[in-house]
């Protein structure tokens, strides 16, 4: 167990280095500049481009900016070259606004996926598994933008309420209980776009799940001795079923890095996904490549968790 | 069975939770009609948000919205586009000149060339002027006073550019012992003094100066550089153009500290610090100096003759007992910062402005909100509207609902909105010619268009109006040349060139390209082929670009497009100058300073003339207009620049598109007339197409107000 | 006489048990239990038709359909509206004589411009999975085959000489890339060197060194893959494609380079258990070539499953590109796809809404038939989850 965790955190930590040499020279090796440089406008002469790369350390060979970068981010330095903000400052606000997101996306995603997936499984090729299969394809076959657009013409027209933004705009001075409520109505419908696609492959995966289970001789000697039918779908078969999914809450924790870029830019949600986009417009490196490490790190930190929890919860598996 | 029960009861929960915070929320109406508060607050909504907030360092469009409400400058344009007096309440433009005395040349009428004696030549000259011919009268009556400057020796060092190696820099110690030299006050700006002078002077008078024999360097250096170096520290004549400011008294900035010259100079320093990095600097460059006269008058010494330079003086005034080393040390102490590398740009500051302008920064919510309060102590008075909002919207189609829904007054309308909302009872819209242009540039560098005839064929080719009508639903207008229309300096007498397709073919012809049986044009057996680019993320150059290849393909050209990201646009075609034709557009400032994008010396990679437009009479002209304080001159200038580009046309030139705007009927403006009676007025834009110029007099009423027609 | 009897033999043994059905009938028989796969199947063979005719239809210089003719006069016109005869000249008047779908803001016909889509939507989605499986089934492959094999040190050497000359090479320093690429040549020849002392059973100290084992192919696979996917694979994408000049090449091969990850894994999987299985110590044992092997035994077993999911990736990577295109770094003019259709018709939903329906509904029943589809085969194909009736 000690060697696994040691040799796991050793191979972490080099392929950790791996992803920053290659994030680093793909941002690198691409053509443009930050826009600070924006080499069409009139006003710049060649001396303040040459200022501002020397500024910026764009003047030196790459592995010398790639020692510089780094260094500044472990001490904490990075600055955004946008408007100088600390890096670590900027991810951390913005995080903060997509968390609510993720949390009450994973909330409906794990929530309604296994009712429904199990559902299936049980009564499967019955009217309800086909709809449900109907439904969950079509849900992750919508382009996610055409949806949310329909969504919101929907709502708006039907309801005359906002939708867009993280609350009501001018809110901020009426009671704290209104205000909740109002963040909650506010979470609801870009929460639920992100979660669709989740909902549709979860619930998929719950029933094929439930389908292997369901297809073992224990769950037979179950039914066969005579318990009842939920007794034996929701005690032998869903415990069962229920190992491959302990792992996965180890593969969620990168999604908190993640945030959709176009469903943020549509709800005005001023969100992670939004942030990275427009650091990549502007060639903002450093908050690119702040962002692209820790969400490297926490993909690593997420596979790790869920080999641990492998473990925990199979004891046949030794790695 | 438990277990069941709480999957099914799980998400039921989660649902109703979900769904009846619906309850809760303000409608729409709610929001905007039935909120009285709305009617103080004008909300704007941008796509992006601001980056900095610091009009020295600020480049972005978002910032220098906010940045115009919360800094004033020294002046500004008004309706007529004149420039106005804000900070400042008058200025004066004077001239210094100078000129050494030329010990080495025969001067008309002395026997030996001593300061003195060109003194009282001068003198002379001014006293008894009727000998000569009117312009030299004019110049003589200029001249206020004639002073001597003793000669001077003095050592200095360069860095210069090694000429064999870009990157490196070399160290050269200058001797310089300069002869005297005589200094001529003038009540205007006169560019033709030399000239005019040279009348009495002698022709070679000025030209046969040779500086390089009063300079000596260690180690020596080439032909060019020590050429480069003579100009710049012994040149033969020197204009000095003055502007001294005379402050309003008793302007404060929001937190009460009052405005002085101080504060101005304060500000010019900053844009000129180095470790400050502001885009601006290059409009300060030919600035010498700037002078605190006393605390309410400033002067301004230019280095050289540079009529735009006036303008740059718009720029905020940046308090400086906020923002000096003292105040910026403390910030770093207070934050833990390394004092060495602690700048402005790292400063508190520019996330928390503090100016002089009508609103007062209050709060800035990043992507999401920035909100003003009026400044009560504006000099001019204070806004109507209580506060100003930035929100952040970044879809159109969103910020569009919001606007109908009344949560927003005004947000980027499109063309196409604007058709259908035109009519609407609510509404009031606006439209004006705006300061940028759209064109197709070809790189004349390249076969075919080192021609103009092919040039002008491709121009005739395309159906501009059609563009205009269709593309712009009319929110466009022809433009013939670089200057913006709206000025003096755009030359209406050009005709637009005409929609002739036939007459491009007999143009090409001319010119050898003559359509072979399959339709495509040919010249030898090649076919005429090139591609056309632009950047993505633009609707109407994208439908530029289709239109511009279908209407070519009508005559038999081969044209290929391909859409760019800006950045790789940019610097992969554009500053390589590895394109045929692209499609783009200029924003123009009012000035018609044409240097950068027309002259020929700007032809090189990352320079801005990258069509490689050439042509010995613009060139010259584009100098003269740089050095023009007179306006009818300028103007003169102007008008013979464009009909030579027009003719040349490196450029089809497209339309100005016109900006819209769409507005609440129920904001007007709010006057008072003489006997203090509200007074209510119809918004409308200036001459020049500013319809926010009386911003700080608008206001939302509950109910639209009747205007007599 | 001996062949006959051997032949009854067998009849006899199969006739009591059920007919034989070829192994694609069997599988027939369960994918048509499944409806709404046979649905998807359907769509996807007209999507497919659709796409050849768009192909036919709207190419060369004067095509039947043009999906680039500029009409302005006949602009946002609705679906099904005659074209206004008086007002276009007459190489503007559409073939069909109608707008089916209507026009865009540029007058272009949105009928001609679907086709043409439905051609280059197609291939997107098919060169790029197409590029994600190729690179799936070489690495995993790889992977899964020679897995346990070590990586001598000979041989990291060679690789690690033959990066440093392309870099320095690439850098514009001619010599000492020419010199470090000699040093990779000469690494090589000590190598067949060694391996020929070795056979000679005289190993020196340095010999051992040089052959010392460090890690398996499987570990540096695997472990690239693990690198790969620590880049959110739309923000790859994203970054990649901003940064690229944007050309509907570009737009296949990066979707495709930012997703073969899954297939890798799958094929590794597949080929670790299928190395253990009879047919392929059979196979070892008669002496075939690790090649033949490979190409003839394995992967035409492993890659059932990987097809699967790649009609779904055929799908996702449609979803992907019109993601791109709202962002505006889709596939560019004058390529029309239906994901560029969908987001330059989004400005005018109020205007003229069947710009944004029309493609909008059309990628929706697309890559719901191509998930169906794929569902449908991976229910088929998985005896695990198959019915036991």
């Amino acid at each position: 167990m000690i060697s696994f965790i040691g040799r796991s955190i050793v191979q972490k930590i080099i392929t950790l280095f791996f992803v920053s040499i290659v994030s680093f020279l793909i941002i690198h090796l691409a053509p443009g500049e930050p826009s600070q440089v924006d080499p069409m406008n009139p006003k710049f002469t060649r001396e303040m481009v040459e200022r501002f790369r020397e500024e910026f350390h764009l003047d030196k060979p790459l592995y010398r900016q790639y020692l510089y970068f780094y260094r500044d981010l472990f001490s904490g330095k990075t600055i955004s070259w946008k408007d100088n903000q600390p890096a670590f400052k900027k991810i951390w606000e913005r995080f903060l606004n997509s968390l609510p997101l993720f949390i009450v996306g994973t909330i409906l995603t794990w929530t309604i996926s296994f009712p429904v997936g199990i559902r299936s499984a049980i009564f499967r090729g019955g009217i309800y598994d086909r709809s449900a299969t109907f439904f969950s394809y079509l849900l992750i076959s919508i382009p996610g933008f055409f949806f949310a657009y329909i969504l919101i013409m929907f709502v708006v027209n039907q309801f005359h309420v906002p939708v867009i933004g993280m609350e009501t705009f001018g809110i901020g001075e009426t009671s704290g209980f209104n205000r909740i409520m109002d963040r909650i109505w506010h979470l609801l419908l870009p929460s639920l776009l992100g979660a669709t696609a989740g909902i549709a492959v979860l619930s998929r995966f719950v029933r094929s799940q439930m389908l292997e289970v369901e297809g073992q001789d224990y769950v037979r000697t179950a039914k066969a001795k005579g318990l009842a039918p939920d007794q034996v779908h929701y005690k032998h078969a869903l415990r069962n079923a229920l190992l491959p999914f302990v792992t996965m809450f180890g593969l969620i924790l990168p999604g908190l890095i993640g945030g959709s870029v176009i469903i943020e830019s549509i709800f005005a949600w001023p969100g992670m996904g939004r942030m990275a986009y427009e650091a990549i417009l502007a060639r903002d490196y450093p908050i690119i490549l702040t962002l692209n490490f820790v969400s490297a790190v926490l993909v690593l930190i997420g596979t790790f968790i869920s080999d641990l929890l492998y473990m925990v919860v199979d004891p046949r598996i030794r790695l | 069975m438990t277990t069941k029960r709480i999957l099914i009861l799980a998400p039921l929960v989660l649902t109703v939770i979900l769904l009846q915070s619906y309850l809760w929320v303000p409608t729409y109406e709610e929001q905007a009609k039935g909120n009285p508060q709305r009617l103080h607050q004008y909300i704007n909504a941008s796509i992006g948000d601001a980056a900095i907030l610091n009009p020295i360092l600020s480049a972005d469009s978002a910032s220098s919205e906010i940045t115009d409400k919360v800094f004033e400058g020294l002046i500004d344009r008004d309706e007529e586009l004149r420039f106005r007096g804000r900070l400042a309440a008058s200025w004066d433009i004077s001239e210094e000149a100078f000129f050494y005395v030329n010990a080495a040349t025969d001067v008309p009428g002395l026997d030996q060339v001593s300061p003195r004696a060109i003194i009282d030549l001068i003198q002379a000259a001014r006293n008894q002027k009727a000998r000569f011919s009117a312009e030299l009268q004019k110049t003589l009556d200029n001249i206020v006073t004639v002073s001597l400057v003793s000669a001077r020796t003095e050592r200095v060092t360069e860095q210069i550019r090694d000429p064999s190696d870009d990157q490196k820099t070399q160290k050269i110690d200058i001797t310089i012992s300069a002869p005297a030299r005589i200094k001529l006050y003038l009540k205007t700006v006169d560019q033709d003094l030399f000239v005019h002078l040279s009348q009495i002077l002698g022709k070679n008078y000025f030209n046969s100066f040779d500086g390089a024999k009063f300079l000596v360097t260690t180690p020596a250096v080439g032909t060019d550089q020590l050429n480069a170096l003579v100009q710049k520290f012994l040149p033969a004549v020197e204009h000095n153009p003055i502007i001294e400011f005379q402050l309003r008294p008793d302007v404060k900035f929001h937190d009460g500290h009052s405005v002085d010259a101080h504060d101005v100079k304060f500000t010019y320093d900053a844009i000129m610090h180095p470790r400050n990095l502001s885009p601006r600097v290059s409009s300060y460059e030919p600035v010498k100096e700037v002078l605190v006269i006393d605390p309410l008058t400033v002067r301004v010494i230019y280095k050289r003759l540079y009529s735009p330079a006036i303008g740059s003086w718009a720029m905020g005034i940046l308090p400086e007992h906020l923002l000096n080393d003292a105040a910026l040390k403390k910030e770093a102490l207070a934050l833990g910062k390394d004092l060495q590398s602690f700048s402005m740009r790292q400063s508190g500051f520019n996330r928390h402005p503090i100016g002089c302008g009508p609103f007062v920064f209050r709060e800035w919510v990043s992507d999401q909100y920035i909100f003003l309060d009026r400044f009560d102590e504006y000099w001019e008075g204070p806004p109507h509207y209580e506060k100003y909002v930035f929100r952040v919207i970044p879809d159109l189609l969103t910020q569009e609902m919001e606007f109908y829904a009344g949560t927003i007054d005004s947000y980027g309308v499109q063309p196409h909105q604007v058709k259908r909302l035109k009519d609407d009872p609510n509404f009031q819209s606006f439209s004006g010619t705006s300061l940028g242009f759209s064109y197709i540039g070809y790189n004349v560098r390249r076969k075919p268009f080192g021609d103009r005839r092919v040039r002008q064929a491709l121009s005739m080719a395309i159906d501009v109006n059609k563009i205009i009508e269709y593309v712009l639903y009319n929110q466009g207008e022809r433009i013939t040349g670089p200057f913006p229309k709206q000025t003096d300096f755009y030359n209406p007498s050009i005709e637009p060139v005409p929609y002739d397709p036939e007459g491009a073919l007999k143009l090409l012809a001319e010119a050898g390209w003559n359509r072979n049986d399959q339709g495509w044009l040919e010249k030898n057996g090649q076919r005429l082929q090139f591609k056309l680019i632009t950047n993505n993320g633009n609707d109407i150059r994208k439908a530029i670009l289709a239109i511009a290849q279908d209407s070519w393909k009508q005559i038999g050209i081969d044209v290929r497009t391909d859409l760019v990201e800006w950045a790789v646009f940019i610097q992969e075609r554009v500053n390589k100058l590895d394109f045929d034709a692209l499609v783009l557009g200029w924003s123009m400032g009012i000035d018609p300073d044409l240097y950068q994008i027309w002259h020929s010396s700007q032809t090189g990679y990352n320079q801005l003339n990258f069509v490689g437009f050439a042509n010995n009479e613009a060139d010259d002209l584009i100098i003269k207009i740089r050095q023009e304080y007179n306006h009818a001159q300028l103007v003169e200038y102007c008008h013979r620049l464009h009909d030579i580009i027009a003719n040349e046309q490196p450029y089809t030139f497209l339309f100005v598109s016109r900006w819209t705007a769409i507005l609440d009927k129920r904001i007007v403006i709010k006057e008072f007339d003489d006997q203090a009676n509200i007074a209510y007025r119809k918004i409308t834009p200036t001459k020049t197409g500013n319809y926010t110029f009386h911003f700080n007099k608008w206001i939302k009423l509950a109910q639209a107000p009747e205007f007599a027609p | 006489m001996e062949h006959t009897n051997t032949d009854m033999h067998d009849n006899q043994l199969d006739e009591p048990l059920a007919p034989k059905r070829t192994r694609l009938e069997e599988f027939w028989r369960l994918f048509k239990q499944n409806r709404l796969a046979i649905a998807g199947m359907v769509f996807f063979i007209v999507f497919f038709f659709l796409a050849i005719a768009g192909f036919t239809l709207t190419r060369g210089n004067t095509p039947v359909l043009d999906p680039a003719l500029v009409r302005l006069q006949d602009k946002l016109r609705p679906p099904l509206t005659r074209p206004n005869l008086e007002r276009l000249r007459p190489h503007e008047i559409p073939k069909l004589g109608i707008y089916i779908f209507g026009t865009d803001d540029l007058g272009r016909d949105v009928f001609a411009r679907m086709l043409q889509g439905s051609w280059v939507s197609l291939t997107v989605g098919f060169v790029a999975v197409g590029i994600s499986v190729l690179i799936g089934i070489f690495l995993g492959g790889i992977a899964g085959y020679y897995g346990s094999r070590p990586i001598r040190i000979g041989q990291l050497l060679v690789l690690a000489f033959l990066f440093t000359g392309v870099v320095l090479l690439i850098n514009k320093l001619i010599w000492a890339g020419s010199v470090v690429l000699i040093g990779s040549a000469v690494c090589i020849l000590i190598s067949i060197q060694i391996k020929k002392a070795a056979s000679a059973k005289s190993r020196s100290a340095a010999a051992r060194l040089w052959n010392f084992k460090t890690i398996s192919i499987d570990t540096v696979v695997m472990r690239f893959v693990d690198i790969m996917l620590c880049f959110p694979s739309f923000f790859l994408i994203l970054t990649v494609v901003a940064l690229l000049p944007a050309s509907i090449y570009n737009i296949m091969i990066v979707i495709g380079l930012t997703t073969w990850m899954g297939a890798t894994r799958f094929v590794r999987a597949e080929f670790l258990s299928l190395r253990e299985q009879d047919f392929v110590a059979a196979a070892r044992a008669l002496g075939l070539s690790n090649f033949r092997i490979i190409f003839r035994h394995m992967i035409p077993n492993a890659v059932a499953p990987v097809l699967v999911s790649a009609t779904i990736g055929i799908a996702s990577a449609i979803l992907t590109e019109a993601g791109l295109s709202f962002l505006g770094f889709g596939v560019p003019p004058p390529h029309a796809t239906w994901g560029n259709i969908l987001s330059d018709g989004k400005r005018f939903i109020f205007d003229a809404p069947w710009l944004t329906f029309v493609p909008g509904i059309a990628i929706l029943i697309i890559v719901l038939s191509f998930n169906l589809f794929g569902e449908g085969l991976r229910d088929v194909l998985n005896p695990k989850l198959r019915e036991r009736n």
